[in-house]
């Protein structure tokens, strides 16, 4: 009777499990967009590269396990170029979802092309896979269409940094803080973030210059002028990589020496910035230190060489240059994989459920995967790092906080 | 803080006469509005950058080359585009139809050769150029670094791209008051239809406009990588707003104008950077609009339409 039973239950499962196969789509849909020209593309093309070469992988070894069919399925990238243009995007977003129904809807790179999808994914029902759209205000708890992927949300990449001011910054000598920013939702929220810790500090460093400008900004020599002209300590510029490029060349132009200058993208996209301002603009200059420059010990996928060598032979034109970026389409590609394989079922919110379950427990090449209650990524951080001469002719990147992560003492004042 | 801005202002206003003075050539004479100056701009600025990555050639002598090139694409461009469209019934508004197309283009093939990322030329390039210049009227070797005016400092950058669009800017002048050609280009902006009566070869006149205005907006892109940050194949389109807004400012058709339109601009953009800096980049826009209502043939719109 126990043998028949056994035998009974085993047949059913099989069964189930044959149909579930034959249900299953030739191919699952992502369905995404990217921004070929325009402000943002030199942040988006490297996502979009990146999270195309995990696909062409993936499909190369015969797709990837879906647990809800019980078997490897293909997968099918409908891509749409935006054009870094907010009011095309909404448009293609919504064809993503209406007219091509894909299956898992991923927004473009960035804050500000990520904060169009968010409400239409949310009215559509439909889980935004945001890949490295930060902007604080997309993760809310009325919310649960939101998931972001390889990038830490914006009110956490400045953490260390306000830290490390407000803790060894006045050992240093730091006690002015000269803060420029772009008025954009990633480095607005980096902005009010380091503001309000700052001053909730009580370490006794206080803001004598805190400016906003246009996000399309690519002069700085007068604003320059005006920061030399607040006598600062430390000049914190956030901006995206085309701000940095224009700010630290105007910099450099314009002969004025800061004693610590602080930007985001040296350590984000080191390559773009040294081909664009050599190496010596870089020295000395205090940046994060992200997953480009610190190899994370991952347990899934290539390691960070092996990933790197990939990356090279497979855009071996180097329009587009290897740094964070491309590993956060990657890591998306990652995520998304694993997503699949524990997921029972398609449907949105289960697949939620699924990405929310490999939370704390996903060690990716950015780092621990790690998401709070309304989706937004707060297991990857970004410690504090500056770029140093090392040897020959290059540049290395010394991580300063946290100390537990550190190898090496700032250097300061900046020769 | 207000010396340093006004002076900034003033430098950085110079570039912007430079960057506008060949759309309002354009239009002046053909009545057509260029939607791809921008974009011409750009591939100006890639030109250089190329000059300097592969020859490693200063971007002063790129400027001629920019110039020469672009003029001389200008020729044959002008003979497969223009005259068509000065056939249709309204030629002004067809322009920014097919210019807009044009733009398109540029940009999209500009990007497919050389990628969507951020392209600079190392800051000092043109502070050597600036040393060689001033060491030579000095006597002495001087120094590359910024450059120290009237008790100020600004970068060897924004001095060269002054006294650049300084030059140009007479050079224009020179060109529209001082040779025959120029007698018949004014002809031809005054009145089309009068110099093709007396017997102007008004397409080879506008030709020639038309290849002076790519080779004036090349020559700006020289010093694009160095006034703008940095160079991409998506810059062309934002340059084109500001450089509309410039000619506006300044007065339609009107070269010189472009002048004052560019002064006025880079002046009230750096004291609204030093003081609004949030807002700085509405300003383009605002002022078009102010000046559309409130003069609507710009600053010198009377000698235009007189000229």
């Amino acid at each position: 009777m126990t043998r028949l039973a056994i035998l009974a239950a085993l047949l059913a499962s099989l069964t189930t499990a044959a149909v579930r196969a034959a249900d299953a789509p030739a191919e699952i849909k992502l369905g995404t967009l990217y921004a070929s020209s325009g402000r943002f593309a030199s942040i988006s093309m490297p996502v979009h590269d990146g999270l195309k070469l995990w696909i062409d992988q993936k499909n190369a070894d015969g797709g990837v396990y879906v647990k809800a069919f019980n078997k490897k399925i293909p997968l099918k990238l409908i891509a749409y170029d935006d054009q870094s243009n907010t009011a095309t995007a909404a448009t293609l977003y919504n064809q993503l979802i209406t007219q091509d129904k894909v299956d898992v809807l991923i927004a473009d790179s960035g804050s500000v092309l990520t904060s169009i999808a968010v409400p239409i994914a949310r009215d559509h029902k439909m889980l935004l896979i945001d890949q490295t759209g930060t902007g604080a205000n997309f993760f809310t708890p009325d919310n649960p269409y939101i998931a972001l992927m390889a990038d830490p949300v914006s009110s956490v990449w400045p953490k260390p940094l306000a830290d490390f001011l407000t803790h060894d910054g006045p050992g240093l000598g730091i006690k002015r803080v000269a803060m420029l920013y772009a008025t954009n939702d990633f480095t607005g929220t980096q902005a009010n973030t380091v503001r309000k810790l700052i001053k909730e500090s009580n370490s006794g460093v206080e803001i004598v210059f805190d400016e906003g400008v246009p996000t399309e900004t690519s002069n700085y020599t007068v604003l320059l002028n005006n920061i030399r002209a607040s006598n600062p300590d430390a000049v914190l510029h956030l901006g995206y990589a085309s701000n940095d490029i224009a700010f630290l060349r105007n910099v450099q132009d314009s002969g004025i020496k800061f004693k610590f200058l602080f930007c985001i993208y040296p350590g984000v996209e080191t390559e773009l910035l040294e081909k664009n301002l050599g190496r010596k603009a870089l020295d000395y200059v205090f940046t994060y230190v992200t997953s480009s420059g610190m190899a994370y010990k991952n347990e899934f996928g290539m390691s960070l060489k092996e990933y790197k060598d990939a990356w090279q032979k497979k855009y071996a034109d180097s329009k587009v240059e290897f740094g964070f970026n491309s590993i956060a389409g990657y890591t998306t590609g990652l995520v998304l994989e694993k997503a699949l394989s524990v997921a029972t079922s398609l449907d949105q919110l289960e697949l939620r459920k699924a990405i929310f379950s490999l939370s704390g427990n996903l060690k990716t090449l950015d780092g621990t995967f790690e998401l709070d209650a309304n989706g937004g990524q707060i297991g990857e951080f970004t410690p504090v790092g500056q770029f140093v001469p090392g040897e020959g002719d290059h540049l290395k990147l010394l991580t300063l906080w946290p100390h537990d992560l550190a190898s090496g003492k700032p250097v300061y004042p900046r020769p | 803080m207000f010396t340093y801005s006004l002076l900034a202002g003033l430098l950085f206003g110079l570039y912007f006469s430079l960057i506008g003075l060949g759309l309002n050539l354009v239009f002046g004479v053909m009545r057509i509005v260029n939607l791809a100056h921008g974009d011409f701009l750009m591939l100006g600025a890639f030109l250089a950058f190329w000059l300097f990555t592969l020859f490693a050639l200063n971007p002063v002598p790129a400027i001629a080359i920019a110039f020469l090139a672009f003029a001389i694409v200008g020729l044959p461009l002008y003979y497969l585009l223009v005259p068509r469209l000065l056939r249709a019934k309204d030629p002004e508004m067809l322009s920014f139809i097919l210019f807009f197309g044009l733009s398109q283009v540029i940009e999209a093939v500009t990007t497919i050769a050389f990628g969507t990322s951020e392209r600079s030329i190392p800051g000092d390039q043109l502070g050597h150029a600036v040393a060689v210049v001033a060491g030579f009227f000095a006597g002495h070797k001087v120094d590359t670094g910024p450059v120290e005016l009237l008790g100020q400092t600004f970068p060897a950058s924004w001095v060269a791209s002054g006294v650049a669009s300084g030059c140009a800017v007479l050079l224009v002048y020179l060109y529209l008051y001082r040779t025959r050609l120029g007698y018949l280009t004014r002809a031809v902006m005054d009145n089309r239809e009068e110099a093709i009566a007396t017997g102007i070869n008004v397409h080879r006149v506008s030709a020639v406009a038309f290849g002076i205005g790519l080779g004036l907006a090349a020559a700006a892109g020289v010093f694009a990588p160095f006034m703008l940050g940095s160079i991409t194949p998506a810059m062309g389109a934002e340059v084109t707003v500001t450089s509309f807004a410039v000619i506006v400012i300044g007065s339609l058709g009107n070269p010189l104008g472009t002048v004052l339109g560019g002064i006025v601009y880079g002046i009230s953009y750096v004291f609204m950077q030093s003081y609004y800096s949030s807002w700085a980049n509405l300003l383009p826009y605002v002022l078009l609009i102010a000046i559309l209502l409130v003069r609507p043939s710009g600053l010198l719109g009377r000698r235009v339409r007189r000229a």
